[in-house]
């Protein structure tokens, strides 16, 4: 069984989630900004979108990592790329709490998570399912060089897709 | 990185042991049918997805959850039964999904009966609860095959109209 292997940028450590993370995630997809990701507000829901994060990694062997700062324990976010089932194509995916945010720290786990797909996957295109509405998410995937696909089949009907640039784009 | 535990329980006729991503078709049909009416279904595609990779991320994230469980001699997944702790959950669950093809065999019944005493062994459990949608009238005869009672005055579940059942606590066994 697969579980997420410890990767390091400048400033984080990407790891396998686990128990004691569950708390930082309910409260952040309890709170209001969650809706941008889709979530019904329950801790119940949290908990099957946490799990099944954890699951993806054994079923497909990648999957979602905890992201948390150099030398601490709790978590800032949770980045990564999946594809549940149904989801038209394979995303990278960026979850960060909001006292974490503005420091780049998603730009940096997501750059580290799509670097690692790209490399040892071996995976030929990402794309990130974003709301029209979420502001902050659309500047982040610009900043990585994703840009809007319009063929492309969104996760639902307000949704928006940005397609990011190959591995050959990025060599 | 330090694979979790996969502790295997045999029983006179089943092999219980922990999901693998093989059992997985059989979990997202019978989630996606009729018979998920009692627990939470019938889902979309999508969402029994979720509700099985939430069932291996359980184990990954615990270290116990359901068993997947099988016949001696037959590895197929015929229903996840066992532990089960989400959060949001007020109390630790003995769980029981049995797919249609394995209804009527007893095999529930003795999932459970070994799931329990395992959680009771080896989790540390002082009591634990099964709860059941007042109209799922099959597993709450199980429930009380099981030796478990209702409890009104127990906290209710991620579902306020489920009934609490209270199985005997390990003493009582």
């Amino acid at each position: 069984m697969t579980t997420a292997p410890t990767i390091e940028t400048e400033r984080l450590v990407l790891r396998q989630p686990r128990a004691s993370d569950l708390a930082a995630y309910t409260a952040f997809i309890m709170s209001d900004r969650a809706c941008f990701v889709g979530r019904e507000h329950s801790r119940f829901s949290a908990w099957k979108c946490f799990s099944a994060e954890a699951g993806h990694w054994m079923l497909h062997g990648y999957g979602p990592w905890a992201v948390t700062l150099k030398g601490a324990e709790e978590t800032v976010g949770q980045v990564g790329v999946w594809q549940p089932e149904e989801f038209p194509e394979r995303e990278l995916r960026w979850l960060i709490w909001d006292d974490a945010e503005g420091k780049g720290i998603a730009y940096e786990a997501a750059l580290a998570a799509r670097d690692f797909d790209y490399r040892v996957h071996g995976t030929r295109t990402l794309v990130s399912y974003i709301s029209a509405d979420n502001a902050r998410s659309i500047r982040l995937a610009e900043r990585l060089g994703a840009h809007l696909d319009k063929d492309a089949h969104p996760l639902d009907p307000n949704g928006l897709v940005y397609r990011h640039p190959g591995p050959e784009a990025l060599s | 990185m330090t694979a979790s535990p996969s502790p295997v329980i045999e029983t006179e006729r089943l092999i219980l042991r922990r999901p693998t991503p093989e059992d997985q078709a059989g979990s997202i049909a019978f989630m996606m049918s009729d018979r998920s009416q009692f627990v939470g279904g019938p889902m979309t595609r999508h969402k029994a997805w979720f509700a099985f990779a939430s069932e291996l991320g359980h184990w990954e994230i615990h270290g116990y959850g359901s068993f997947a469980v099988t016949v001696r001699g037959d590895d197929t997944c015929l229903g996840l039964i066992g532990p089960w702790f989400p959060g949001g959950w007020p109390e630790h669950e003995i769980g029981w999904l049995i797919w249609p093809e394995a209804e009527g065999t007893g095999f529930a019944y003795e999932a459970a009966l070994a799931t329990r005493a395992w959680a009771y062994r080896e989790l540390g459990w002082q009591t634990a609860v099964s709860y059941i949608d007042p109209g799922n009238t099959r597993s709450i005869a199980l429930a009380e095959r099981l030796g478990a009672v209702r409890d009104d005055a127990a906290p209710r579940g991620v579902d306020a109209e489920d009934l609490v059942y209270r199985h005997p606590a390990p003493g009582e066994l």
